[in-house]
């Protein structure tokens, strides 16, 4: 071996500092916190569904809006723990969980479908842009969040760190909407909230990788 | 001698928590496995350079080991990123090669703002982590080239560009 990487090995050693380590329950509590927050803010300028505040959900918004959590749980759990590097190591409970709350824009498909070949009106209401509007506003918190944490850390996997970064936030963003939005259709929850995920998920792919690079 | 591998994620612990001297002989272990772990995927001029960026990267993540999961593998991963990032550095200098002949016609303005505001910052750094920045991150010298320009050894320069963009990188924050 050369003198020059004593050199360097000497020069690090000298360099180190004491660091905090990073945790997963740490993660996820950051990711907790940015759900909160966001659903807070939601729900302190624009107001709970009527529904919520009388104390009888929807049986839909359950639905939805739990279905919508999980899956930005369950892929920011999977985003925190890409922070922390290993060879071989698989996280892929957060497919699963897309698969189940795919169904809700495959249903309205489905029933758009069904309405198109009875001549019927499909359902879809342009207002819904709305939600997804302000649930892509309201997903930067945790967006923001799970970017800082894996700029912490030593992702590999930059592409697919960027797509779940935005599904995670995407999906909390989305959650913090479900509790204002008045709608219980399939139509109106699977294609806006829906297409919310999918395009927070893009533009994660888009953005994060350059701003997680090391 | 290579430690096993409780014993290295026993120094990678003690290490994060400042313990110097079982970060010198982690460094130390480390240093021979990466060597070893190059070997087989390079030439043999590169692994020196591929080895010592790997424990800078090791250097600067160190937070992200989690001392109840092995070390071998997370040292394995960070080998692997670098070795990527590396082809990828090899390939795009190819790429610049090729398209030498093609010089860009845009106006110069946005870069002599941007190399004013780096003058500036650099006033705060010394001298020998200035010279080595100049040399490789913005005249685009390699390591071995700013060297032998400036004097320095390879493994200081690496050293004063790590101190030196942490550096500057907290006055960015502060700022």
């Amino acid at each position: 071996m050369p003198q020059s990487t004593d050199d360097l090995i000497a020069g690090l050693v000298d360099d180190l500092e004491p660091v905090t380590q990073l945790r997963q329950a740490r993660g996820m509590a950051l990711a907790l916190g940015a759900l909160v927050l966001g659903t807070a803010g939601m729900l302190f300028l624009y107001g709970p569904r009527a529904d919520l505040v009388t104390g009888q959900p929807d049986a839909m918004l359950l639905l939805s809006a739990g279905l919508f959590l999980v899956l930005g749980l369950a892929s920011s759990w999977a985003v925190v723990d890409m922070a922390r590097p290993a060879v071989g190591t698989r996280r892929e409970g957060w497919g699963w969980t897309a698969l189940m709350a795919a169904m809700f824009p495959l249903a309205a498909l489905g029933a758009m479908v069904v309405a198109w070949l009875q001549s019927r009106p499909s359902g879809l209401d342009s207002a819904g842009i709305n939600c997804m509007r302000y649930g892509l506003v309201w997903s930067l918190v945790t967006f923001a969040a799970l970017t800082l944490w894996l700029r912490r850390g030593a992702p590999m996997a930059l592409a697919r760190a960027g797509l779940l970064t935005g599904v995670a936030a995407g999906s909390a963003g989305i959650f913090a909407v479900s509790l204002h939005c008045p709608h219980n259709d399939v139509v109106h929850i699977g294609i806006w909230h829906g297409v919310t995920v999918v395009l927070a998920g893009l533009l994660g792919r888009i953005a994060v990788p350059r701003l997680i690079a090391w | 001698m290579i430690a096993d591998e409780a014993s290295l994620a026993r120094l990678a612990g003690l290490a994060q928590r400042g313990d110097k001297q079982a970060y010198a002989a982690l460094l130390g272990a480390g240093r021979h496995w990466l060597a070893r772990y190059f070997r087989t995927k390079t030439l043999p001029h590169q692994i020196d350079d591929l080895v010592q960026d790997t424990l800078l990267s090791l250097h600067r993540k160190l937070a992200s080991y989690d001392p109840e999961r092995p070390f071998m593998p997370w040292l394995a991963a960070i080998a692997r990123y670098r070795f990527v990032d590396h082809l990828r550095l090899v390939y795009r200098q190819a790429e610049d090669e090729l398209d030498a002949d093609h010089p860009a016609l845009d106006s110069d303005e946005p870069a002599i703002t941007a190399r004013i505001s780096l003058e500036r910052l650099f006033e705060s750094l010394p001298e020998a982590q200035q010279r080595a920045i100049e040399l490789v991150k913005i005249e685009g010298l390699s390591i071995s080239e700013a060297a032998a320009s400036c004097g320095q050894s390879e493994s200081l320069i690496k050293v004063n560009i790590h101190r030196g963009l942490k550096r500057l990188a907290a006055i960015v924050e502060r700022a």
